[in-house]
């Protein structure tokens, strides 16, 4: 075994194990700090296969801005305690194990048995050296073949910007006061009791008694509590 | 398996993939489905890295570098979604977000 295969069955085997970590972990918080782990030694893992901005992206997109992100949104959000995993549905995790094994076992034996023989491109160890560098490739081949891809992939973000804002911006307080309506607060409810049902016409709202609008809505100058609404709190009889 | 083929890392993509499939099959929490649908990106990242790696390629490379902007957007408005739903229905349990359903 060379010293290569050791270090990539280390690395490997690090970050597998975070990734179980990842989905056994109870606390959100815990699952991130596996993310973290599994991220950095895949970024090891393309430094090894030649992919250095790749790595360089990895550690800087992946685990400085999305997991920041993900513990902002953990804190932020109310957390209960669920009843996850190590308790309840026990049919599901049963079935989600099963296939997974099932799927490891497929994709591996596809593997396994791939005809090795492939064609070699023109990015040799040598070229890439000869153009400067693996950032420098990539910036060639990325901006010879892949411009409109790059402007599509602006235009993704953007869009993926304007609707964060929309989906986190807070209900605005005119949609609030809108939803809410009048409502009467009643111990005993008259109706299907000995009391006469009561006339369900409101009586009119004279103009003399509508202030004009000072803040949103307007305002009705009434002299008691259930002049307007439909039925009067107990007791009290409104003559017709 | 003596020296360092792209067989290593196929295996691992496959295994990165399946532990967030599973994650994502079994949990219930919406963050943590969210960090398994994470780990599954890369895990197609380190695919195709380890493919360009073996055939002399930048293709591979390229793609993996669009993933991981798409990732970007994806997490933005997922973790947007995330937060529009725990002040809407006060729960991160996805179990319990069946709105469309009934």
């Amino acid at each position: 075994m060379s010293a290569e295969v050791v270090v990539f069955d280390i690395l490997s085997v690090i970050a597998v194990l975070a990734a179980i970590g990842v989905v056994l972990a109870r606390n959100p918080v815990h699952s991130a700090a596996s993310l973290v782990v599994t991220f950095v030694n895949l970024a090891a893992i393309y430094v090894m296969l030649r992919a250095d901005f790749l790595a360089v992206v990895q550690v800087i997109v992946y685990t400085g801005a999305i997991l920041v992100l993900v513990l902002f949104v953990i804190m932020l959000v109310h957390q209960e305690d669920l009843p996850e995993f190590h308790g309840g549905r026990p049919v599901q995790r049963a079935a989600g194990f099963i296939l997974g094994l099932i799927l490891l076992g497929e994709v591996a034996a596809a593997v396994l048995t791939r005809s090795a023989s492939v064609p070699s491109g023109p990015w040799t160890p040598a070229a890439v050296q000869s153009a400067g560098g693996n950032v420098q490739a990539l910036g060639q081949v990325l901006y010879s073949g892949y411009v409109l891809p790059i402007q599509a992939t602006a235009l993704v973000l953007l869009v993926a910007t304007v609707g964060a804002l929309v989906l986190a911006r807070p209900d605005l307080p005119r949609l609030r006061s809108a939803r809410r309506e009048t409502s009467t607060i009643s111990l005993g409810h008259p109706r299907g009791t000995d009391v006469e049902p009561q006339p369900t016409a409101l009586p009119a709202v004279s103009a003399s008694q509508v202030k004009p609008e000072t803040g949103e809505r307007e305002l009705v100058m009434a002299k008691s509590g259930d002049e307007f609404v439909d039925h009067p709190v107990w007791g009290e009889r409104r003559e017709p | 398996m003596t020296h360092l083929t792209a067989d290593h890392f196929l295996l691992l993509s496959a295994a990165l993939f399946i532990v967030g499939m599973v994650g994502v099959l079994t949990r219930r929490n919406v963050l943590v489905i969210f960090m398994c649908v994470e780990l599954m990106l890369n895990a197609v990242n380190v695919s195709f890295i380890g493919f360009a790696w073996e055939q002399n390629s930048m293709v591979g490379q390229t793609f993996a570098l669009f993933v991981v902007a798409v990732a970007a957007a994806e997490a933005v408005v997922g973790l947007g979604i995330i937060m529009a739903l725990s002040r809407r229905v006060d729960t991160v349990d996805i179990d319990q977000v069946r709105e469309l359903r009934e």
